[in-house]
């Protein structure tokens, strides 16, 4: 039956297209014509169109580039970092939570710490002189790494991020492993599924979506990671550590290259859209698949 | 009844819409966050607030000191109204200029500061801000080790055979007054744990290594005092010189002779400070602004009785000290302009500038007005001293891009000095983005 004739349908839909419009497509626009400008902090509201350049500048620029490399490898380990052992704490605390559901508040604490306030944080906690790990590894071994030189700084940066956001991931496996009927697990018991079998050939793929989008969640925030990093090494020895956001950043306001920072971040969204409807053309081909 | 509660709705909402109004009356301070300069200025302003008028009142606000240049330089040409007076700095009065109004600072500032210090607040022959805090850089040691150390004919054997291994030449230790950079440097070496087990201390100094444009700052005495400089004459980019490469290559031998800790890479002030306090470190290149807490036994127990303070080490071409003023100026788009310059005129006394240095802030004073804090202050009496013999600005460091050129040296240098690039290219690097910079 339909509910509304394709006028109403219209009316209806107008309020959220006027509001894409405004809050989306208006500043979209600005920076696409920015992105083709010569413009600075002066000239903001009348950029001189130039082009190409910037679109140019962007994509010889070699730290552009390492900023790429970085923020995918980033993304890409910590995602998978913290939604494996957020899978096996979901399913290792189950029971557990299961009687004492209380428990939950305390593990969710490191999501409410903002990520400036973390990066400034392991500042202090990591300190040769003044951080408390580095004294105690001094004390029982008479040494401590450098956890923030050039070696060590991407190994510290992702064990401090997936630190901080595997209570997220936890938290949506917990959900899930939870919401799985026990007649699912009743009937493959009576089948003699059981431990590892029961893991991955029942919940696990009962759970496969939440795990996709944990997964996916977690690639997006570690790939635009800005904050912390910036916080603990600025952008690391000789751009190391700079992330995309903050290669953008450092482009916008240090070297008041406004069309080069949008250039890139028009690139930096074309690229996810590349990657976005890759995904749901895979999904779309395994659906027609399973049909 | 409903015009009685619609006229109490009424006079409410009034209410509320002028309330703001009230509270805008004020002037708001935008200030350098996180040190010395935050505390002085706090303690100053509670002062002048004790006896300004009501609409006169100063509010302070701070950012946090990370990207501060690049959030004023935002809210600026955005012409934010939410602050009166903000910061202001040698190397951004060009960038900042448009967004702020000249002030008359009155006839009496150049008594209290003197004629040159004023000019480190001036753009285009016209005052732009009260200069609060002249920053140079002290080279902080111990005394106590460095006593040790010229008292012992066997440390001193052992210093020379060091210095003949890391540094090419034997060498013999010097007071620290008579340092040279190669003296500096072998001491480091000297008193580092991993090269010579006798040392009573973990490492030999501490650098600001960290991607960061404040540390560059710190680092460009060392090339300068070799007659370094970021152009010649005919404007000519000339940071690929003999200066710059020593400089550079001494800074790397240090850090890869361990006599520096290896996190120095994510250094800055605060780190620095915690090291040098922590009584494991023989000598740091520091901001004078570090002088007060690291001489001072309450604040750093272990190390403030035998902190010694000189100029930065001699080079070929002599001492050469870096410097740069903050201050206060008046945004252009203030909503309390009158009561923004009354304060800043107060700011520019003799009285307000010895309030602030009394309560850790570092202005750059007259002889005869300096006197009047030397024993609370010796810092200041060494701050005007160096200022004056050994200051130096680099060709080039008060344009409108001086801060990207540095943070473009943070980035080559740091590559450098971490591993991740030659010295050729860091510094092919670094030359072709200056020439993009200062000569656009």
């Amino acid at each position: 039956m339909q509910l509304v004739n394709r006028g109403e349908g219209r009316l209806f839909l107008s309020p959220l297209v006027i509001f894409l419009l405004l809050f989306l497509g208006f500043p979209a626009i600005v920076n696409l014509v920015y992105s083709i400008s010569t413009v600075t902090f002066e000239t903001l509201r009348a950029p001189e169109l130039s082009g190409y350049g910037n679109y140019l500048d962007v994509l010889s620029d070699r730290y552009f580039w390492q900023a790429s490399w970085f923020s995918l490898r980033f993304g890409i380990i910590t995602a998978l970092a913290e939604c494996l052992i957020g899978l096996f704490l979901a399913i290792f605390l189950n029971p557990l939570l299961g009687k004492r559901p209380y428990l939950m508040a305390p593990l969710m604490l490191p999501l409410m710490v903002a990520p400036a306030m973390v990066g400034l944080m392991y500042r202090l906690v990591l300190h040769e002189f003044a951080g408390p790990v580095p004294y105690y590894l001094w004390m029982w071994f008479g040494d401590s790494p450098a956890f923030l030189d050039a070696d060590n700084a991407f190994r510290t940066l992702v064990v401090i991020e997936t630190l901080q956001w595997t209570p997220f991931a936890f938290l949506l496996f917990h959900t899930a492993y939870s919401a799985i009927p026990s007649d699912v697990r009743e009937a493959a018991a009576l089948d003699g599924a059981r431990g590892w079998t029961l893991l991955t050939k029942i919940e696990l793929p009962l759970i496969k979506p939440t795990l996709i989008i944990a997964f996916f969640i977690r690639f997006i925030d570690g790939f635009r990671v800005f904050d912390n990093i910036y916080a603990l090494t600025g952008a690391g020895a000789g751009g190391s550590t700079t992330s995309l956001s903050i290669y953008i950043y450092q482009a916008f306001f240090k070297q008041g290259a406004i069309g080069k920072a949008v250039a890139a971040s028009v690139v930096l969204f074309i690229a996810s859209l590349v990657v976005l409807y890759a995904l749901t053309a895979l999904g779309s081909r395994r659906k027609e698949k399973t049909r | 009844m409903i015009k009685k509660t619609t006229i109490v709705a009424f006079a409410g909402l009034l209410a509320g819409t002028a309330l703001p109004g009230i509270a805008n009356a004020t002037v708001t301070v935008l200030g350098w966050p996180g040190g010395s300069e935050e505390a002085a200025l706090r303690a100053a302003t509670d002062v002048y607030n004790e006896t300004a008028r009501e609409d006169d009142k100063v509010e302070l606000i701070f950012f946090s000191r990370d990207g501060f240049f690049d959030k004023l330089q935002a809210d600026l040409a955005a012409g934010s109204d939410a602050f009166d007076i903000n910061l202001i700095a040698t190397y951004s009065i060009g960038r900042y200029a448009p967004y702020m109004e000249p002030i008359d600072l009155g006839d009496d500032a150049e008594t209290v500061f003197g004629k040159a210090v004023l000019e480190t607040m001036q753009y285009e022959g016209r005052q732009y801000g009260v200069p609060t805090d002249l920053s140079l850089h002290f080279m902080y040691y111990r005394t106590d080790l460095l006593d040790a150390l010229l008292g012992d004919e066997d440390a001193r054997a052992e210093y020379s055979k060091i210095a003949e291994e890391y540094l090419g030449k034997p060498m013999a230790p010097k007071p620290a007054d008579e340092w040279t950079w190669d003296d500096w440097a072998a001491t480091a070496l000297y008193f580092t744990k991993s090269i010579n087990r006798a040392s009573p201390v973990r490492y030999g100094t501490v650098l600001q290594m960290k991607n960061l444009l404040f540390n560059m700052m710190v680092f460009q005495s060392l090339p300068r005092s070799d007659g370094a400089d970021w152009r010649d004459a005919e404007g000519n980019i000339t940071i690929d010189s003999e200066g710059y490469r020593k400089g550079l290559a001494l800074y790397k031998t240090l850090y890869d002779a361990g006599a520096t800790p290896k996190d120095s890479l994510s250094y800055e002030y605060a780190e620095t400070n915690a090291a040098f306090a922590a009584g494991q470190v023989a000598t740091a290149l520091q901001w004078n602004a570090a002088a007060g807490e690291l001489t001072d036994p309450e604040k750093t127990p272990a190390v403030a009785e035998v902190t010694g303070v000189v100029a930065p080490p001699a080079g070929p071409n002599g001492r050469a000290d870096h410097i740069h003023g903050l201050g206060l100026g008046l945004n252009k788009n203030a909503k309390n302009k009158e009561g923004a310059l009354r304060f800043l005129q107060w700011l520019a006394t003799e009285d307000a500038a010895l309030l602030y240095a009394e309560n850790g802030g570092s202005p750059a004073l007259m002889p005869d007005v300096v006197a009047k804090i030397a024993d609370d202050r010796p810092d200041l009496v060494d701050l005007g001293n160096f200022a004056s013999r050994y200051g130096y600005v680099m060709d080039g460091g008060t344009s409108a891009n001086a801060l990207s050129i540095y943070e473009v040296q943070a980035r080559e240098f740091t590559g450098y000095w971490s591993g991740q690039q030659s010295l050729d290219e860091a510094l092919a690097n670094t030359e072709a983005e200056m020439r993009d910079l200062l000569n656009p």
